[in-house]
């Protein structure tokens, strides 16, 4: 536990010395809000909705914090330390893998909380967001879609042999991902052939249920991507811990 | 006596080079042990062989009676490793990378009492990346000495030290062997191993031409120099004199 906080407190120093993470994981999504806001508004999401195009979105924006630092800032952080042979300075040290991922997991944890707030705020403030449904229901799904992106990270972060294969991995999952998730595009402007592929994607299923929950729609048939995601995680949390590579 | 550090048989190759052939060695408790040999000799990979950060062909490994592949966190508790031209994060102090190294250990040393000694209590707050080369090199001696190890690996310790540095750390590591610690080390400088070390190994090619005390190694050779003997074994004399 020592190991943990002294790790965690001395890498987000250092993360935040780098300024990627402020840049990527919070000031983007802070970015997309306000552009969606100067777009659409208070426009009405369909005609005779009740709720504004603008609160429909706000699921999926919210999510962008969780990708960007969930499948870049996590992966990269530990797939450069490989690279540099920190990794394998710190093999010749009684600490654990679970301690160096998990650490990168807090520190990238703390980025994602923090744009969700950043984000709930101008969108409250500026763009008379509120949530429509259930804050308990829309900050579970947060926390699994977080843990279920996480996941998938760090056996990005665990497993890559170079950093170039890290990068390429990043790159495959994080792109997709925000674009095609309906984390930047919107979802509904998508032709339907195109929904029903973004439908595999974890991070889809995942701002569907952050959409039902923000704007109190009913969930139907939301077992399926729950336990989706949680065998995801578990699986993934599992690998990373299991096969950790050092050099 | 008590053996610390047992190598047998340890033989590793890269695709057709043997690095290391049938290395054989025991190191007993309070032992400098110099594994010596030119650059490519092999020192390195057996280094890292023995620590388990490259897995070796064949052979057995026993640090503190413990095999490093399967019971490598009891056995970091107590041994300390510097590597050869260590890295660390970028924008890191040197009070913070001592602070986490100490966190991952249960009885640590303190290590500003080890920056002081070794002469960098005065750098506490600068980054890593800004030391001199050998700053960095004594900072790293005293990364591996944080956890106030029974064994502490040091390849290369004083490479890029001028004089004095170098006779401040032969000091204190004399004072920590008096108090008990065993060390092993590479190095490139006879005075250096003829100063520290009890007993030697010579590598060439990944074989072993040589083990015994640095009186033993002079007087099996024709001078009376361990660095004329050094060279002498490793066969690199005759390629001088018939420049």
């Amino acid at each position: 536990m020592r190991a943990f906080s002294a790790m965690l407190g001395t890498e987000l120093k250092l993360s935040l010395r780098g300024m990627d993470m402020a840049i990527f994981g919070i000031g983007f999504p802070a970015v997309v809000t306000v552009i969606l806001g100067i777009i659409f508004g208070e426009k009405p999401a369909f005609q005779g909705a009740d709720y504004t195009f603008f609160e429909q979105s706000f699921g999926a924006v919210a999510s962008i914090g969780i990708c960007a630092s969930g499948v870049m800032g996590l992966p990269l952080v530990l797939s450069d330390y490989r690279h540099k042979g920190i990794l394998k300075r710190l093999k010749v040290t009684p600490v654990s893998p679970s301690v160096l991922l998990f650490v990168q997991v807090a520190v990238n944890f703390i980025y994602s909380v923090a744009s969700l707030v950043l984000v709930y705020l101008i969108s409250s403030l500026l763009y008379g967001f509120r949530i429509h449904g259930s804050l308990p229901g829309f900050l579970g799904s947060y926390l699994l879609v977080l843990v279920s992106v996480y996941s998938i990270g760090m056996m990005v972060s665990a497993l890559s042999p170079d950093i170039k294969t890290a990068n390429l991995l990043c790159c495959a999952l994080y792109f997709p991902m925000l674009i095609f998730s309906g984390a930047t595009l919107p979802y509904e402007v998508m032709p339907e052939a195109l929904q029903k592929a973004a439908d595999f994607l974890p991070l889809t299923q995942g701002i569907k249920l952050l959409k039902g929950t923000s704007l109190g729609l009913p969930l139907d048939n939301i077992l399926i991507p729950i336990a989706a995601m949680a065998v995801i995680s578990v699986v993934c949390t599992i690998v990373s811990v299991k096969f950790f590579k050092w050099d | 006596m008590e053996a610390v550090l047992t190598v047998q048989g340890l033989c590793k190759s890269y695709g057709r080079k043997q690095a290391v052939n049938n290395l054989n060695l025991r190191v007993q408790r309070r032992e400098i042990f110099g594994l010596l040999g030119a650059n490519g000799a092999g020192k390195s990979t057996s280094i890292e062989c023995i620590l388990n950060t490259k897995k070796y062909d064949r052979g057995d490994v026993r640090i503190l009676g413990m095999d490093p592949r399967t019971e490598r966190k009891a056995i970091f508790e107590r041994v300390g490793v510097q590597f050869q031209e260590p890295r660390c994060q970028d924008k890191i102090t040197v009070e913070e990378i001592c602070e986490v190294t100490r966190s991952f250990y249960k009885n640590p040393a303190d290590y500003k009492e080890l920056l002081k000694s070794f002469g960098l209590s005065d750098k506490c707050r600068q980054m890593v990346s800004e030391l001199s080369g050998g700053e960095r090199q004594r900072l790293f001696v005293v990364l591996a000495l944080i956890p106030d190890p029974e064994l502490v690996f040091l390849d290369e310790l004083t490479s890029g030290l001028d004089t004095k540095a170098r006779r401040d750390v032969w000091k204190h590591l004399e004072k920590l062997k008096a108090k008990g610690l065993t060390i092993f080390l590479t190095s490139h400088y006879m005075d250096e191993v003829e100063e520290l070390c009890d007993r030697i190994l010579i590598l060439k090619n990944g074989e072993t031409i040589f083990q015994g005390t640095v009186a033993d190694a002079v007087s099996q050779s024709p001078y009376d120099k361990l660095e004329d003997a050094y060279l002498w074994f490793t066969g690199e004399e005759d390629e001088n004199e018939s420049l």
